[in-house]
C-alpha cells in the first residue's frame, strides 16, 4: 500500500510542472483552457447535465481539490450548497479562501436580480444576486480578463503568453458578441417565461422580458395553483416561449405548453449542457437562437 | 461620480480643443462651477453623515454563522414507557444510559441544537454545537480545527464526534433515519463515540479520494471504552472513495478503535463499511450504505452490522429501508437480534423535513424479558439560520 502511495505521489508530482486548476463549472474550465493552454491543466469538478446548485459532494471530488493549485469558482453563492464541505476535507492551504490559490469569478461582472430583502420564506434565494451572469457572452470576457491575471500572478514567467492568449480570446468574443446581437435584433421586447431565473443575463443582453418562473419560488417545486397562475399570463400577453434548462423536470412545461401553445424550448445553461452546445462559441450561439427563435 | 467626471472633462477636452472662442470658454467656466458644486454637495453629505454616525465599533459582520435546528416527534409504540427507558440488549447493554430521542410514547421534543461556526484567524475555525433538551444543557460538540498545518495535515481538537465508521461523526438530523442501526446501538449507544480528545487527519495527494485519520480521546463511552480515570481511547480510520463511470461513486472505509472498558478489560473495535451513490439525475439517487462493526473485548467476541438502500426520488421525497443484525454474540446469549426499519420522508423545502419510520425491533429485552417492539413514529425537523451543506 504504502509503495502504491509513494509512487502514486512521484507520478502526480511529475505532472505538477503544469499548474494544476480545479475549476467549478465547465464553461469556467473553457476559458481557462483557452487562457492557459498547455501551461494549465484543468479539471472541471461538476457534470454540465446537473443543477449546478445541487452537485453530489462525491469523494474523487475532494482528491482534485487536494491536488490543485488554483480553484476557480463561479461565485455568488451557486457553489454553496455542495463546495464548502469538500473544501474543508481537502483541506489544501493553496484553495482556501483568502489565498492566491483561490478564484471567485463574481467580482469580474455586474450582479442583476439582488433581492431587496433576504429571507428563506422567498425560497432558495441568492443574496448576492443572480449567480447565472456566464450565459451573457459579455461577461465571458471581464471573467476571462480575471483569470488571466490570476494565471499571471501565480506564474509571472508566463504572463505574456497568458495576455496574449486573453487578447485572441477577447477579440474572438467580442465579434461573436456584437454579431449575435445584430443578428437577433429583433428579439427586442420578446416575452417568455422560464423555469427558474437562469437566464436573466442572456434575456438582458437580447432585450427579451421574462414575465414568470414555473417554479413558484426560487427551489420550490410548481404547484397547480401557480402553474394555473402561468397558463393565464401566457394566454393574456400572448407568450410564445417558454424556457426549460435540462435538468428540472420537464412534465410542468410541456403541460402549460399544451394548454397554452406556447413552445417549449430547451435552453443550456452552461457548456455542455446539451451535447450541440460543445464549445463556448456554440454555448452561446444556441443560447441566443433558443431565446429568441 | 468618477465617470460622471471623466465624462465631463473629456467632453470639455474636446470642446477645448475642437474651437477656443469665448463662449466656448464660459461654457468650460461653468461646466467646472458645476463640478466644483456638485464635489462640495457630496462633500457636504459626507460631513453630514458623519456627524451623527460611525461603523467603528461595529462587529456584526465578525458575527458567527448560526445555525437553529428544531427536532420533534410522535410515536406509537407497543412498549409502555417505563419499560422501554430500561431495556437492555442482551449480552451487549444492561440497561439503556440516556435515550436522547423518541423517548416517550405520544408526544416529544427531541431538541434544539444551536451551531455556531466561525473562523477564529488565519489559523484556527471554531465549532461549537449545543443540544438544548427540555431540561438539560448539552455540549454536543466543539472544537478548534487548524487550518495552516504544514503538508496538508488538519488537527482537532476538543469536543467532537470521532471519525470512526461511517455514521458516527454524522448528526441524528442529517442521517437518513430518525434512530441508529442496531449495532451502533449495542456496541456505541445512541450517542456513539463522542468525546474530548484530539484527532489529525491527512488527505493522500492521490489520483482517488485517500483519507487517514487518528485520534486519541478519553473514552467515555460506557458501552465500549467506559474507563475514565485516563485517557484510554486510540482511533485510527482510513478511507477511500473513487467513481465508476459518471453516476456512480463509491466511499470506502475501514476503522479501528482500542481502548479499556469500564472494568478495565481491553477493547477493541474493528469497522468496515461501503456506501455506492448512483445518480439519476440532479435530484434523485439511489443509496446503498453497509456497515460491519465487530469488538474484541478480553473475552467476547461480538458482531453485528447493517445494511440500507435509500431511493431519492426527487427534491420532495425520499424512501428508506434497512435491516440490521448482530451475527456473533457472548457464549450463552443470544446471536439472532435483529431490527428491521423502513422510512418515508418528506422535505417540502431543502431546510424541512417530515419522516414516517416503522420499526420492528427484534433485539431487545424489556424487564429482563425478550420482546418484540413494534413502532411508528413520525418526526419532524427544520434547519434555520447559515447551515452548512453536508458531506457525501
Amino acid at each position: 500500500m504504502r509503495k502504491i502511495i509513494i509512487i502514486t505521489m512521484l507520478f502526480t508530482t511529475a505532472i505538477f510542472a503544469k499548474l494544476n486548476i480545479a475549476v467549478t463549472y465547465n464553461y469556467l474550465g473553457e476559458v481557462t483552457k483557452a487562457i492557459g493552454g498547455d501551461l494549465v491543466d484543468v479539471t472541471v469538478l461538476s457534470s454540465p447535465k446537473l443543477d449546478p446548485h445541487f452537485i453530489t459532494p462525491k469523494p474523487s471530488l475532494i482528491a482534485k481539490l487536494r491536488r490543485a493549485d488554483l480553484l476557480i469558482i463561479n461565485g455568488g453563492q451557486l457553489e454553496i450548497g455542495w463546495l464548502p464541505p469538500l473544501l474543508r476535507r481537502a483541506n489544501n492551504s493553496k484553495i482556501n479562501l483568502g489565498n492566491s490559490g483561490f478564484l471567485d469569478v463574481s467580482g469580474a461582472v455586474e450582479l442583476i436580480d439582488k433581492p431587496k430583502s433576504v429571507s428563506r420564506a422567498y425560497g432558495d434565494i441568492h443574496p448576492d444576486g443572480n449567480p447565472h451572469f456566464a450565459l451573457d457572452i459579455n461577461n465571458i470576457i471581464p471573467i476571462a480578463k480575471l483569470i488571466s491575471m490570476k494565471l499571471s500572478q501565480l506564474e509571472p514567467k508566463n504572463s505574456s503568453i497568458y495576455n496574449s492568449n486573453y487578447n485572441s480570446f477577447s477579440s474572438k468574443m467580442e465579434r461573436l458578441a456584437n454579431s449575435l446581437k445584430e443578428q437577433y435584433k429583433s428579439c427586442q421586447g420578446k416575452k417568455v417565461i422560464q423555469y427558474h431565473e437562469l437566464f436573466n443575463y442572456a434575456l438582458k443582453a437580447y432585450g427579451v422580458e421574462s414575465l414568470a418562473t414555473i417554479e413558484p419560488l426560487p427551489g420550490i417545486s410548481p404547484s397547480s395553483k401557480h402553474t394555473l397562475k402561468v397558463i393565464n399570463l401566457i394566454k393574456e400577453n400572448n407568450i410564445e416561449t417558454i424556457l426549460q434548462d435540462v435538468y428540472h423536470e420537464k412534465k410542468t412545461a410541456k403541460f402549460i405548453s399544451n394548454k397554452t401553445g406556447a413552445k417549449v424550448n430547451i435552453v443550456p445553461h452552461d457548456v455542455g449542457a446539451i451535447n450541440e452546445a460543445n464549445s463556448l462559441e456554440d454555448f452561446y450561439k444556441i443560447v441566443a437562437n433558443r431565446i429568441c427563435q | 461620480m468618477q465617470k460622471i467626471i471623466i465624462g465631463l472633462s473629456i467632453v470639455s477636452t474636446i470642446l477645448l480643443q475642437a474651437d477656443n472662442n469665448s463662449s466656448l470658454e464660459k461654457r468650460v467656466e461653468s461646466l467646472e462651477k458645476a463640478l466644483k458644486a456638485n464635489r462640495e454637495k457630496i462633500l457636504e453629505d459626507k460631513m453630514k453623515k458623519a456627524m451623527s454616525s460611525s461603523d467603528s465599533f461595529n462587529q456584526k459582520s465578525f458575527n458567527p454563522d448560526i445555525s437553529l435546528i428544531l427536532d420533534g416527534s410522535a410515536v406509537s409504540r407497543d412498549i409502555s414507557n417505563d419499560k422501554y427507558e430500561g431495556y437492555s440488549i442482551d449480552g451487549f447493554s444492561e440497561e439503556a444510559d440516556e435515550i436522547p430521542f423518541h423517548k416517550n410514547r405520544g408526544f416529544n421534543f427531541n431538541y434544539a441544537e444551536l451551531g455556531m461556526h466561525s473562523d477564529v484567524g488565519p489559523y484556527f475555525t471554531s465549532d461549537a454545537i449545543f443540544h438544548l433538551h427540555p431540561d438539560e444543557f448539552e455540549i454536543e460538540e466543539a472544537y478548534l480545527t487548524t487550518k495552516k498545518l504544514p503538508a496538508n495535515l488538519d488537527m482537532k481538537m476538543g469536543k467532537f464526534r470521532s471519525g470512526f465508521g461511517r455514521i458516527n461523526a454524522i448528526h441524528q438530523h442529517a442521517q437518513h433515519f430518525s434512530s441508529q442501526p442496531l449495532v451502533y446501538e449495542a456496541m456505541l449507544g445512541v450517542e456513539g463515540l463522542n468525546d474530548a480528545g484530539v484527532g489529525l487527519h491527512w488527505v493522500a495527494p492521490t489520483d482517488n479520494y485517500l483519507m487517514v485519520g487518528a485520534e486519541a480521546m478519553q473514552g467515555t463511552n460506557e458501552l465500549s471504552f467506559g474507563k475514565s480515570s485516563e485517557n484510554n481511547l486510540y482511533i485510527g480510520y482510513l478511507k477511500s472513495g473513487f467513481d465508476l463511470g459518471e453516476n456512480m461513486a463509491l466511499l470506502t472505509g475501514a476503522s479501528f478503535a482500542s481502548g479499556k472498558t469500564e472494568d478495565n478489560q481491553d477493547s477493541k473495535l474493528y469497522g468496515g463499511e461501503l456506501t455506492v451513490k448512483y445518480t439519476l439525475d440532479s435530484y434523485s439517487n439511489l443509496n446503498w450504505q453497509s456497515e460491519y462493526l465487530y469488538r474484541d473485548r478480553d473475552d467476547v467476541k461480538q458482531g453485528g452490522y447493517y445494511t440500507q438502500l435509500i431511493y431519492k426520488r426527487d427534491s420532495n421525497w425520499e424512501f428508506g429501508a434497512r435491516y440490521g443484525a448482530l451475527n456473533k454474540n457472548a457464549k450463552n446469549q443470544p446471536d439472532d437480534l435483529k431490527k428491521y426499519s423502513a422510512i418515508i420522508s418528506y422535505s417540502p423545502f431543502e431546510f424541512s423535513k417530515i419522516r414516517l419510520q416503522a420499526t420492528q425491533d427484534k433485539s431487545k429485552s424489556f424487564g429482563g424479558k425478550r420482546k418484540t417492539e413494534n413502532e411508528v413514529l413520525l418526526e419532524f425537523l427544520v434547519e434555520t439560520g447559515s447551515h452548512g451543506a453536508h458531506a457525501f
